[in-house]
């Protein structure tokens, strides 16, 4: 294992430690428990939305606190759920007497802790509501919706619900919204090779040399099948015939594309792979309205890539289109 | 012995994280077969951090520091497996809540009411191979012991028994839950590795009640 840290053991909380440090105008820890991670920005009367999950994703999850999307999120080890104290915590501190949902992926840890500090923040009169992403369209088969995995699709819901709670919507609304948004967003991933947590050293799963594991996770849950080396415009294929077919659109719907780097993957193979991704959408009739690509939820240095795509109504539209500003993700006000 | 108190809560305490210590490896290796191989690990996190908790507490209300108990193991391991351990900590630590002493019956009682408190928590149910299997026989045989007059190191004995038995049943039960879920085919035969968490649980408190040696 060759990683620039300092120990194993201090992975998390020295990487939380670096980014308090560069963006302190942002965020900051509730009290001095590094793992718990709230907006600098308070709205009162505003719904707020926590996340949550294992490290080792960045920018997921935290990442996306700041302005216009999250309030909080509750940072684990590395591919570990935090704990339900740790979301408690948090929910107090930015709780702005609306309501808290809390969003974050379809993982049975992740659920456990997140409903535990639910019936934590009910005893202190806090009112808040689950929501989970399951956008991985590899994990479970259509009609098995509910034991998908979260995967970068999550960021749509993200985006959304934040620009809803911004409007001052209430929490019922924020999450109906949030629902809605999540329903209509599918993700596909390919793995190229396998990361390593720090505190074991040596990577817990394999993909083969000159091979692509279609559909694996982003902890290396195992995917669909493992098939040799596919070129750019078949990975392309796989991704949008599983989506499409799991979701299709319906006549001059548009789409939103996310493209998504899980860790050692450069942005040029992610463009080249978008341009496929381009193509076979327009050969579909299915209009683009706004592409992201990049590094959105990665898997420590896994190589590969998930292609995300929203089906979009006018509302989602409009969500998409408000401006956000964390220190890990920007979005323009978009003209809509 | 018929009644416990907190001096009682912290030996228990202690001996269930001894016996999940020594028994890391063996977890590990029976979740690895399964899972993803952290049981030990999360396991012999989990219940020192109770005990710490327990023995660093002055809190008197034994059903307020079991609950607390269970936050922190939660905090120390939330791992589903020690998240769930913890709810059964915290809710029978609610139903004690306000007592400085559990007697006879409550100590009977709380078997089940750990294992009430991982299954709401998880959602699962007898049969379905998982810690309950292991937990709730238990519950039933210390509810029979007392029913038939025995004292705490009896319940606790009974309890173990049912637990171990409970544990070799699971060898016929298919996995539903969690990471095992996948593994069907291989399940057959085996032991579950949280049913045997759980005979390992009542192991720890039968070895804290009926040990001689007063400490």
């Amino acid at each position: 294992m060759k990683k620039i840290l300092n120990t194993p053991e201090g992975y998390v909380n020295d990487m939380l430690a670096g980014i308090y440090a560069a963006h302190a105008d942002m965020v900051r820890p509730v009290g001095d428990n590094l793992r718990c991670y709230q907006t600098a920005h308070k709205t009162p009367g505003k719904v707020a939305i926590i996340t949550g999950g294992g490290s080792g994703h960045l920018p997921l999850f935290l990442g996306y606190v700041g302005k216009g999307i999250l309030d909080g999120c509750a940072v684990g080890g590395v591919f570990q759920s935090p704990s339900a104290e740790e979301i408690y915590e948090i929910t107090k501190a930015v709780d702005n007497g609306a309501g808290v949902l809390y969003l974050f992926g379809n993982y049975s840890g992740d659920i456990l802790n997140f409903e535990m500090a639910g019936e934590l923040a009910d005893m202190d009169g806090i009112k808040t509501c689950i929501l989970v992403g399951n956008d991985d369209v590899a994990s479970a088969a259509k009609g098995s919706e509910s034991v998908r995995r979260g995967v970068a699709g999550i960021f749509f819901m993200y985006k959304c619900a934040g620009a809803k709670a911004d409007e001052m919507a209430s929490l019922e609304d924020v999450k109906a919204l949030a629902e809605k948004v999540g329903s209509r967003v599918r993700t596909m991933g390919f793995a190229l090779s396998p990361c390593i947590i720090p505190e074991v050293g040596h990577p817990n799963f394999t993909v083969g040399e000159d091979q692509i594991s279609i559909g694996m996770g982003i902890h290396g849950e195992p995917g669909i099948r493992v098939a040799p080396m596919l070129t750019a415009q078949e990975i392309a294929k796989e991704a949008l015939d599983a989506i499409l077919l799991d979701m299709p659109f319906g006549p001059s719907e548009q789409a939103a594309v996310l493209i998504n780097g899980l860790g050692s993957t450069p942005l040029d193979e992610l463009y080249i792979l978008y341009n496929e991704v381009a193509k076979i959408l327009k050969q579909r009739g299915i209009d683009v309205f706004k592409v992201w690509v990049g590094e959105f939820a990665t898997s420590m240095e896994m190589a590969g890539a998930s292609v995300s795509v929203l089906r979009l109504d006018d509302e989602i539209k409009a969500l998409l289109s408000k401006p956000a500003h964390t220190p890990f993700y920007s979005n323009p006000q978009l003209e809509d | 012995m018929t009644q416990l108190d907190k001096h009682d809560l912290n030996r228990i305490l202690r001996h269930i994280s001894a016996i999940m210590v020594e028994n890391r490896e063996l977890l590990c290796k029976l979740d690895a077969e399964m899972g993803d191989g952290d049981l030990g690990l999360t396991m012999s996190k989990a219940f020192p951090a109770a005990e710490k908790e327990a023995v660093e507490s002055d809190e008197t209300d034994l059903g307020k520091l079991m609950a607390r108990c269970g936050m922190k193991m939660n905090s120390a391991a939330p791992s589903t497996m020690g998240t769930l351990m913890s709810s059964g900590f915290v809710y029978a630590g609610k139903a004690l809540a306000g007592k400085t002493v559990v007697d006879l019956e409550d100590f009977a009682k709380f078997y089940r009411l750990f294992a009430d408190g991982i299954a709401n928590r998880g959602k699962a149910a007898r049969g379905e191979r998982t810690v309950l299997d292991a937990l709730y026989p238990a519950a039933d045989a210390a509810e029979q012991a007392l029913s038939e007059g025995a004292d705490i190191a009896g319940i606790a004995s009974a309890a173990l028994a049912a637990a171990e038995y409970g544990l070799e049943a699971t060898k016929d039960m298919l996995p539903r839950y969690g990471k095992a879920a996948p593994f069907i085919a291989s399940a057959k035969g085996k032991i579950d590795q949280g049913a045997f968490v759980g005979k390992l649980f009542a192991q720890g408190i039968a070895s804290a009640l009926t040990d001689p040696r007063k400490d």
